[in-house]
């Protein structure tokens, strides 16, 4: 059996695994990360890519918001090229509690967070497709933030500094010793292969995951999970984040995305072994729409383009927990050696996608507490690879020469700095595969010889590949051929690959299948099925 | 304006439906408010592919009597088997005047290639993709060569090849792959790795062109005897690009299917459009018919939208509009409508019945089936129940069959809009055509 020493074992490719894995290489300290799907394929990847200001948990968790402005602040200058600074609003309608508007001000305010009142023409100058019904309206340094490209960029600097990754590989079990953990064995999923890698410590940021993975150590953790669903809207129809002024509830913050916009989130418990199975129900999308008409009336005549949902990490430390009280939303963590006697396991979970990098930095404190070392936390001010500079103009302008302004604009919207090393002036490298979204061959071909890219969904995640209108009907089989060229699949591993892109694309597209989503989905249907057979095999009888 | 016939719908149904009407004498129009679905098709016609319980049909003909008693309701069962056979008769010897050939296998389906190098059945296709002769050298050479267009990014040979060895009428045969450089031929700033089929076909309509092409692929083919290639050799000059290009190349060239757009399909669309034309059809494209004019329970015109108050008045109606895709069904959260006459529909309340769990779930999908109800003459039904019995459907905005899973799409429309012509043209002749 395959044998691989290091130091950390980091168990989970989300956000926080992600940012424990860059800084533990940041600090040196060896590394490997494992993850059972690809990259923010978990929670990460199911939000509404929201930068909160904090202004959302001011009137309700003054603690809370003084990390997200605190983060805030710190992600707008390390992850420039996974944000859009838009800015945020706070609306209140008629029926909203006025009492909450005054309280968001002075929370704000004591909370450090800028926030300021305008005038309803102020408010529909800077959002026109706004209600015009709005009472009050608050201006608060709320942005987006693509939590792919940034669980990417982290990945891709901690590899850059010597880490390993292995996605679609699962852990099988969790190795100790009379000395405590002794490492993890695995499991690559797409091949098969077992094998084990040796570390001191073994961080579990699995998320709500992460009782499955304390659970094979005989140790109880217990997730409250709560699933939260969003609908995205195939047109940017906000230009900035609108929240709606009043106590958190469902459907009450309107996010604009690349080129869509997101309504969300609902928040509905779920049990624990549906964590993996959820999905967004009739219930929810009602909700949503209702909530996205509130702020933004008639987006639901819009086309919708898919409805998805992620489960939040809620956890309770208290053994023997039954109910929801003692669950802290917070930052937990949790060191095994001190709580149940395992040395080596250390387990992080809850917080948000906000303070990420706090709980990395937090996770990796102890780490080095547990290896004896004493380096120190340079994150805060550490650009990500593609964040090294400010500003949207490339240096070297004249590498692109014969490339279109907005093709250039796509891939460093999408990879920062690193579009000096995806576009070059050769007409193969910039012919686009994904027209919706302006993914060029390049830039498909850079995912998958340096991003972890080893199906189409993961190059979905890194590129947006199959992320616009179609849906992926044509870029996938475009795409297909590049796994084909670069990594040299078989066929029937082709098939099964845009097979199971196409699925995935579905059960989001099928809570919503109306109007021009069912139009679409019959076009998508007869292309596969009527034009190009994707999914028929030797249809032929064995003479002809 | 006044019309025998105004048929809403310029695909191929509604273009079916037209032309037996013209070439009967009826002053005949059709009203199309956009793009042919053919654009997007594989330019072959279905019939009958599938039978329930999912097996392949090589002998569809022998099956539609059976394939007619299990569905009742199906627009099969409405036309019957002769006008089904007729319909097919007819809808090549049109095209053949437009010197559009198309080729069958006698009575049986024959299997062409798809883009993604699966074999499916088919009826009728283009004599590029499917002829006897063709078949027979496929089967006679052990060598064949698969030959694309460097950068073509709608047409790639390593997935194709990747797929073929699956096949049975593949395995043991040596396949040769090769793409031909065409930037030294391009004329123009375009980037060749963005052409489209369109691009491509217009190119080999350039003799000078072809002649360099020609040379590049008989190099790359090696000692191949027969050569596949994507189906962009040439759109309203095809049989030219075809000849010339196999005598040039010195063997068999056969066309696979590309993603849209279609140029095959695009064939039969052009083929189709100007053969209506010829027969002094008139072809109102671009506008959209917005609501019918009823008199005693009689259609007796439309209003369109660029016509506004203008009533375009006419002895009959086809509705011939598609389903969902091309806007001949409307759907909301709330249920589905037929936009333009506001027609009873045949559909599933239950909106979570619409579509399956998974995508390509074997079952197909409810939603395919959704469409308008008729009579036996395909006289559709107003809301208090009575048929309409100047106003005919044909095509994929009838209710009562998947055209994907039986593998029928094609089937469907020639032979429903060829059936809606012969009432129209059987109803004319007893009232007597009544245009001046």
């Amino acid at each position: 059996m395959k044998s691989i020493e290091t130091d950390v074992v980091i168990i989970g490719g989300g956000v926080t695994g992600a940012g424990t894995f860059r800084d533990c290489l940041i600090r040196g300290i060896p590394a490997v990360l494992v993850e059972k799907n690809d990259l923010a394929s978990g929670t990460t990847g199911r939000n509404h890519g929201l930068l909160h200001s904090g202004a959302r948990y001011a009137v309700k968790d003054s603690a809370s918001a003084v990390e997200c402005i605190g983060e805030n602040r710190i992600l707008k200058k390390i992850a420039r090229h996974c944000i859009e600074d838009t800015g945020g609003l706070f609306v209140a309608l008629d029926d909203d509690d006025p009492a909450y508007s005054d309280k968001l001000i002075v929370s704000c305010r004591s909370a450090g967070i800028a926030c300021r009142e305008i005038t309803r023409q102020e408010a529909l100058q800077i959002e026109p497709n706004l209600n015009p019904q709005i009472v009050r309206a608050f201006t608060v340094p709320d942005a987006t933030i693509d939590p792919f490209r940034l669980v990417s960029a982290n990945v891709l600097d901690a590899r850059e500094r010597g880490g390993q990754v292995y996605t679609h590989t699962r852990v099988c079990r969790i190795m100790t010793g009379p000395e405590g953990v002794t490492g993890v064995q695995c499991q690559n999923r797409l091949t098969g292969e077992i094998f084990e890698i040796r570390a001191r410590v073994v961080a579990n940021a699995s998320g709500v995951w992460g009782e499955k993975v304390c659970r094979a150590t005989g140790i109880e953790m217990k997730m409250f999970p709560s699933k939260g669903s969003l609908i995205i809207f195939d047109y940017r129809v906000n230009r900035v984040v609108v929240n709606a002024c009043r106590m958190p509830a469902d459907a009450d913050i309107f996010v604009p995305g690349d080129t869509v916009s997101l309504i969300g989130t609902t928040s509905r418990k779920i049990a624990y072994e549906d964590i993996d199975t959820a999905e967004v129900e009739e219930e929810e999308i009602a909700v949503l729409l209702e909530g996205a008409e509130r702020l933004v009336p008639n987006v639901s005549k819009t086309r919708l383009l898919r409805a998805y949902c992620g489960v939040r990490p809620l956890i309770s430390l208290e053994k023997g927990t039954v109910d929801g009280r003692a669950i802290s939303r917070g930052i937990v963590l949790v060191d095994h050696e001190d709580r149940d006697g395992l040395k080596g396991l250390i387990s992080v979970a809850g917080g948000k996608l906000m303070t990420y990098r706090l709980m990395a930095e937090k996770t990796t404190d102890l780490i080095c507490h547990k290896l004896d070392r004493t380096d120190p936390c340079t994150t805060n001010s550490l650009p990500l690879p593609g964040s090294e500079t400010k500003g949207r103009v490339p240096a070297r302008r004249n590498q692109f020469k014969g490339i279109s302004a907005s093709v250039i604009g796509s891939t460093q919207y999408r990879h920062g700095e690193r579009v000096h090393q995806i576009l070059k002036s050769d007409r193969k490298n910039d012919g686009l595969i994904c027209e919706c979204e302006m993914v060029t061959a390049g830039e498909v071909e850079y995912a998958l010889q340096h991003l972890n890219v080893e199906d189409i969904v993961d190059l979905r995640r890194r590129t947006r590949l199959g992320m616009g209108p179609c849906q992926g009907t044509l870029c996938a089989c475009r795409a297909t051929s590049f796994f084909i060229d670069l990594k040299k699949i078989s066929g029937e591993k082709a098939n099964q690959m845009l097979v199971d892109f196409i699925e995935e694309r579905w059960k989001g597209i099928k809570p919503i299948l109306w109007g021009d989503a069912l139009r679409e989905t019959e076009f998508s249907y007869w292309i596969h099925q009527g034009l190009i057979s994707t999914k028929k095999k030797s249809e032929t009888p064995d003479e002809v | 304006m006044r019309f025998d016939s105004i048929i809403i719908g310029g695909g191929i149904a509604g273009l079916t439906c037209a032309i037996r009407c013209a070439e009967e004498g009826l002053s005949c129009a059709v009203i199309s408010s956009g793009m042919s679905a053919l654009h997007f098709a594989s330019g072959s016609i279905d019939l009958l592919g599938r039978f329930p319980g999912d097996s392949v049909v090589t002998d569809p003909f022998e099956r539609i009597p059976e394939f007619i008693n299990l569905n009742p309701d199906h627009p099969y069962s409405r036309c019957g088997e002769k006008a089904i056979a007729d319909s097919l008769h007819y809808f090549a010897d049109q095209l053949q005047q437009q010197s559009l050939q198309l080729c069958d296998n006698g009575r049986r389906n024959h299997f062409h290639l798809t883009t993604y190098g699966t074999l499916t059945p088919t009826y009728l296709s283009q004599k590029s993709v499917y002829s006897p002769d063709l078949e027979k050298a496929f089967f006679e050479n052990q060598k064949i060569a698969l030959i694309s267009f460097e950068g073509f990014r709608d047409f790639h040979v390593p997935l194709i090849s990747a797929n073929l060895p699956g096949q049975t009428l593949f395995q043991n045969r040596q396949v040769t792959t090769g793409t031909v450089d065409l930037s030294p031929l391009i004329r123009s700033l375009k980037n060749p790795h963005e052409f489209r089929s369109i691009d491509i076909s217009r190119m080999l309509e350039t003799d000078e062109d072809l002649q360099k092409i020609a040379d590049s692929i008989n190099e790359l083919a090696g000692d191949a005897g027969i050569i596949g290639l994507p189906a962009c050799l040439g759109f309203i000059h095809h049989n030219h690009v075809y000849e010339k290009l196999q005598g040039l190349v010195g063997r068999p060239v056969y066309e696979i299917p590309t993603l849209p757009p279609s140029i095959l399909g695009m064939r039969l669309d052009h083929a189709l459009k100007t053969r209506f034309s010829n027969l002094g059809g008139v072809f109102i494209a671009g506008d959209k018919v917005v609501r019918g004019e009823m008199q005693s329970e009689r259609m007796i015109g439309v209003y369109t939208e660029n016509h506004g108050k203008t009533l375009l008045k006419a002895g009959s109606v086809v509705l011939a509009t598609g389903s969902f895709f091309s806007g001949g069904l409307i759907s909301n959260s709330a249920g589905i409508r037929e936009p333009v006459f506001n027609l009873d529909l045949a559909y599933e309340k239950d909106r979570k019945q619409w579509a399956g769990g998974l995508f390509f779930q074997p079952e197909s999908h409810q939603f395919l089936e959704f469409g308008v109800k008729t009579n036996e003459r395909l006289n559709p039904f107003d809301h208090s129940g009575h048929p309409i019995d100047n106003l005919y459907c044909a095509g994929a905005i009838l209710a009562g069959y998947n055209p994907i899973r039986e593998g029928s799409g094609g089937g469907v429309a020639i032979s429903t809009g060829y059936y809606a012509a012969e009432k129209i043209i059987s109803r004319t002749a007893s009232t007597g055509a009544a245009t001046p």
